[in-house]
């Protein structure tokens, strides 16, 4: 009786699933290693994001020793700032991801939010008698309004139409980029003679606290706005996500879609709230970013932050099969891409290869989490 | 039987789990060519003990002996290459594949590196027919009956040379008749000298099919019994629980006056037609039948959870139009599933959250109050004596009938006028059983009234004011729960006479009986 090993590879995908269902369950394999196996037991015990911090901190050492530049209070809040919009998206991204859901239309969506907003913020300064504020607080109302739109939109045809999350944001992906693309003639927005919203990218000098550059000037150190925002957008998804029944929900569904219906909690609604808070967060990220640069570049603004985003949750412990996470794990994960980023500019890692790191660095960290999650019965 | 080296044997064998000791020192042996059952309160060692053997956990002290010898079970390929196969409660069968590919999944015959069709499906009907399995090779696993899918993972585990068979719970997702046939092919497996090793919760079963029975209690061994003619179940309902069995079903209350519940005419196509009944406060009314009667179908059309054609569903006197769960639960309805762990609970969340998931809004001002949802639940693992660790550890880590009572307390917390549970017993051992059933009674005494879905006739029995038996989507009879007989529920459940009754022997004899279609509206 000869057998054969050939494999279909739906069969290999279903035995490969039912391994790691053995694997699950499987402790380690001899008697004498009961002691790490409470080990491994309170090492499960810990906040999903821990592994992420602790490989934040070590890198922050390492990054300190080999270059002392790197502690300097204004690398660090540039580290913050050039990171703020995906901090931003992310902390939507982790409602979503819980959901067990996607999106993937975010970085589009932040260069037609950005870009008609510095369409209005154009149109209302070209007005006579509309003051600045008015203006620029105009473009701020349209930017959000862009973001919670689409975000509503993507919801409904997850929601209500049962379009797949990936498949539904990945349209988004495509048409707001090319919406965005449209407006601008194929170039970019610039938004003309707005002080005031150039000094929304900017920041608060903090007083009394003037710190040395490097060049012997003398500035007040400053948060910038971004920062500060970023903060804000974290704090409010944290109470959201923890502390509202929204928030539970979102976990529920996340965790198993049809108990929560059978415990009558209703699902499309909630999804239908949670991808507009990300189109939210993302109109909020639009302001920010536009507002640094004074202008969005119609095909390269936010090109591929999704998957920046995605990668930033992931690593901060969110599982991406729903059910599990924090918003905690997603900040630290955003810092951790930003300083490893900002690392290897300080030690000239030359700059085409950035990507091959960061890609290395992310599968090692999701492969870290599986691991543990094996390990423990 | 007992001077036989036994075909499987275990020494000392200890397991620890961070907070338990889930088996302590147990010594077994199992003989070859017996029936074996293994019984147990949920949480006695049971599952521990069969995943040793299934090689998915190892000990933390003490050997596995197959034929005299100590082996190292790593893995369930190991304990494959030693004869020992397990039947899982939830089956592990590709769907999508048809019934030869999963009995040759990874095992696949091929000719010049192409899968050989042919080969295979000759192969898979030999060991089908060796259990009496009438599915065709060539079926879809997805399309047969749940029995059917059973009887093909057996042939599997014999197709690989199988000496041992685990099999825990089978008979839980199984009609009588499917039951009675199963039956039949563990003897015959016996006659062959395959080894079962047979875990239940229904004592009848096992002592209908077993040679010998073997009691665990708190991870402990407490006794292997030889199945004589004077061993009964209330015997082995004491030695479980380690004490003796008082009345497992408490006085029925009187019912009151009030008409809670009033159902008239409910359609759900496909499954339900013209229901009607009436449900008064402080009553339990019973719902009997075969599996694929339409009774969890009826209950969830009740409860918006399907579309309805059609019927009238009224409250104390005010009509429900429930579109959807939310709709149904505000009216006072609630709905205790029969799947605990698919549709009953959320796993993968704590206790806590479990709780008070339907009733959350109470605790939000607008904030959730963590502290007043814990003391909530608290209280509610206090009442149903829910034995838990901590309130915020995953409910995956409470046994299945702590997790029934916490899915119960789910429902509790909205205090429902009226309360519809579906199968609340199955996978729940004696103790807790017994304490939900009390619950109920007290519950109903309180003016709750109570719609009892349940395949077990004992319980309709002994729990029931009045019983409906269910038949393809009707209500074939309204029975008095004092004086109905276990005859009569099956009379009226297979339909009457036994010309009704599908053939067992026609290709379709697996299969439940199928519930007419509703008229569309």
């Amino acid at each position: 009786m000869a057998i054969g090993k050939t494999q279909r590879l739906r069969v290999a995908v279903k035995a490969a699933a039912n391994k790691i269902g053995f694997l699950r369950n499987m402790p380690m394999t001899t008697n004498s290693l009961t002691d790490r196996r409470r080990l491994w037991d309170d090492l499960a015990a810990l906040p999903s994001w821990t592994g992420a911090g602790v490989a934040l901190l070590v890198l922050i050492v390492v990054t300190t020793i080999m270059n002392p530049a790197f502690r300097s209070p204004t690398n660090l809040v540039n580290i913050l700032n050039q990171n703020a919009v995906v901090g931003i998206i992310g902390v939507g991204m982790t409602l979503v991801i819980i959901l067990a859901g996607i999106d993937l239309a975010v970085g589009s969506l932040l260069a037609l939010a950005g870009g008609l907003g510095i369409l209005t913020l154009n149109a209302l300064l070209g007005m006579e008698g509309v003051s600045e504020v008015t203006a620029v607080l105009g473009a701020m109302v349209v930017m959000l309004a862009v973001g919670a739109a689409a975000g509503a939109l993507n919801g409904t045809l997850i929601a209500f139409g049962k379009v797949a999350p990936f498949i539904a944001t990945l349209g988004g992906l495509v048409a707001y980029r090319s919406l965005a693309v449209y407006y601008a003639g194929g170039g970019q927005f610039f938004s003309q003679g707005s002080d005031l919203f150039a000094a929304l990218g900017q920041g608060l000098p903090i007083p009394g606290t003037n710190i040395g550059r490097p060049g012997g000037r003398v500035i007040p150190f400053e948060i910038p706005y971004t920062v500060m925002v970023w903060c804000v957008v974290a704090v409010v998804g944290y109470v959201i996500l923890n502390r509202t029944r929204l928030g539970r929900h979102i976990f529920a569904v996340g965790a198993n879609e049809r108990a929560a219906r059978y415990s009558a909690v209703p699902v499309a609604r909630i999804k239908l709230y949670t991808y507009t808070l990300i189109g939210l967060a993302a109109g909020v990220a639009a302001i920010m970013s536009a507002a640094r640069y004074t202008s969005v570049n119609s095909s390269s603004t936010g090109l591929l932050i999704e998957l920046e985003v995605i990668a930033a949750v992931v690593i901060g412990g969110t599982r991406m099969e729903g059910g599990a996470g924090s918003i905690a794990g997603t900040v630290i994960g955003v810092l951790l891409i930003g300083v490893i980023k900002n690392m290897m500019v300080m030690l000239s890692v030359d700059s085409h290869l950035h990507g091959l790191v960061m890609g290395v660095i992310i599968v090692l960290a999701v492969l870290a989490q599986q691991l543990g999650r094996w390990r423990t019965a | 039987m007992s001077d036989v080296t036994p075909v499987i044997a275990v020494e000392q064998l200890t397991r620890r789990f961070p907070a338990v000791r889930a088996l302590d020192d147990v010594s077994l042996g199992f003989a070859p060519g017996e029936v074996h059952a293994l019984i147990g309160e949920n949480g006695a060692g049971k599952s521990t003990l069969m995943n040793i053997l299934a090689g998915l956990l190892a000990p933390s002290a003490g050997r596995v002996l197959v034929r005299g010898k100590p082996v190292q079970l790593h893995s369930a390929s190991d304990a494959q290459r030693h004869g020992i196969a397990m039947i899982h409660q939830e089956l592990n069968l590709v769907d999508e594949l048809s019934v030869a590919e999963n009995i040759y999944l990874g095992r696949e015959w091929t000719r010049a590196g192409l899968l050989d069709r042919k080969r295979t499906h000759a192969a898979a009907r030999e060991h089908l027919d060796a259990v009496g399995c009438l599915a065709k090779p060539g079926a879809k696993v997805g399309s047969l009956s749940i029995a059917a899918q059973q009887m093909v993972e057996i042939a599997k585990a014999l197709s690989q040379n199988a000496k041992v068979l685990i099999m825990d719970e089978p008979t839980a997702v199984l009609t009588r008749r499917e039951v009675a046939l199963l039956m039949g092919l563990i003897r015959r497996l016996r006659e062959r000298g395959v080894t079962v090793i047979y875990i239940s919760h229904v004592l009848p079963e096992v002592l209908a099919i077993s040679d010998r029975i073997t009691v665990l209690r708190d991870g402990r061994h407490v006794t292997t019994l030889t199945n004589e003619p004077g061993l009964t179940e209330h015997r082995l309902a004491s030695l479980m629980v380690g004490r003796s069995m008082g009345q497992q079903f408490p006085e029925r209350g009187e019912p009151g006056d009030e008409v809670v519940l009033k159902v008239r005419g409910l359609c759900v196509p496909g499954h339900v037609k013209d229901v009607s009944f009436e449900v008064r406060a402080g009553e339990i009314v019973g719902f009997g039948g075969l599996i694929g009667a339409g009774r969890t179908e009826m209950a969830e059309g009740l409860m918006g959870l399907r579309r309805t054609s059609g019927g009238e569903v009224a409250l104390s006197g005010k009509p429900l139009k429930a579109r959807s769960p939310g709709d149904a639960v505000r009216a006072g309805l609630a709905y205790l599933s029969e799947d605990r762990r698919g549709r009953g609970l959320v796993m993968g969340m704590p206790v806590v959250q479990n709780t008070t998931l339907v009733s959350l809004k109470r605790y939000c001002r607008p904030l959730i109050r963590r502290r007043a949802e814990t003391a909530a639940t608290q209280a509610h693992v206090d009442r149903l004596g829910i034995k838990a660790g901590r309130l915020h550890d995953l409910i995956d880590t409470l046994s299945g009938g702590n997790q029934q009572k916490v899915a119960l307390a789910k429902w509790l917390e909205i205090e429902p006028r009226v309360l519809i549970v579906d199968e609340p017993t199955r996978g729940v051992d004696v103790g807790a059983k017994a304490e939900i059933y009390a619950l109920i009674h007290e519950l109903a005494a309180q003016g709750l009234a109570c719609v009892f879905i349940s395949s077990e006739m004992n319980e309709l029995l002994g729990m029931c004011h009045r019983i409906a038996v269910m038949r393809a989507g009707r209500v074939a009879a309204m029975l008095d729960g004092a004086t109905a007989t276990e005859e009569q529920i099956m009379q009226h459940a297979a339909g009457v006479g036994a010309a009704r009754e599908p053939s067992t022997s026609g290709r379709r004899g697996w299969r439940s009986e199928k519930p007419n279609d509703c008229a569309s509206p």
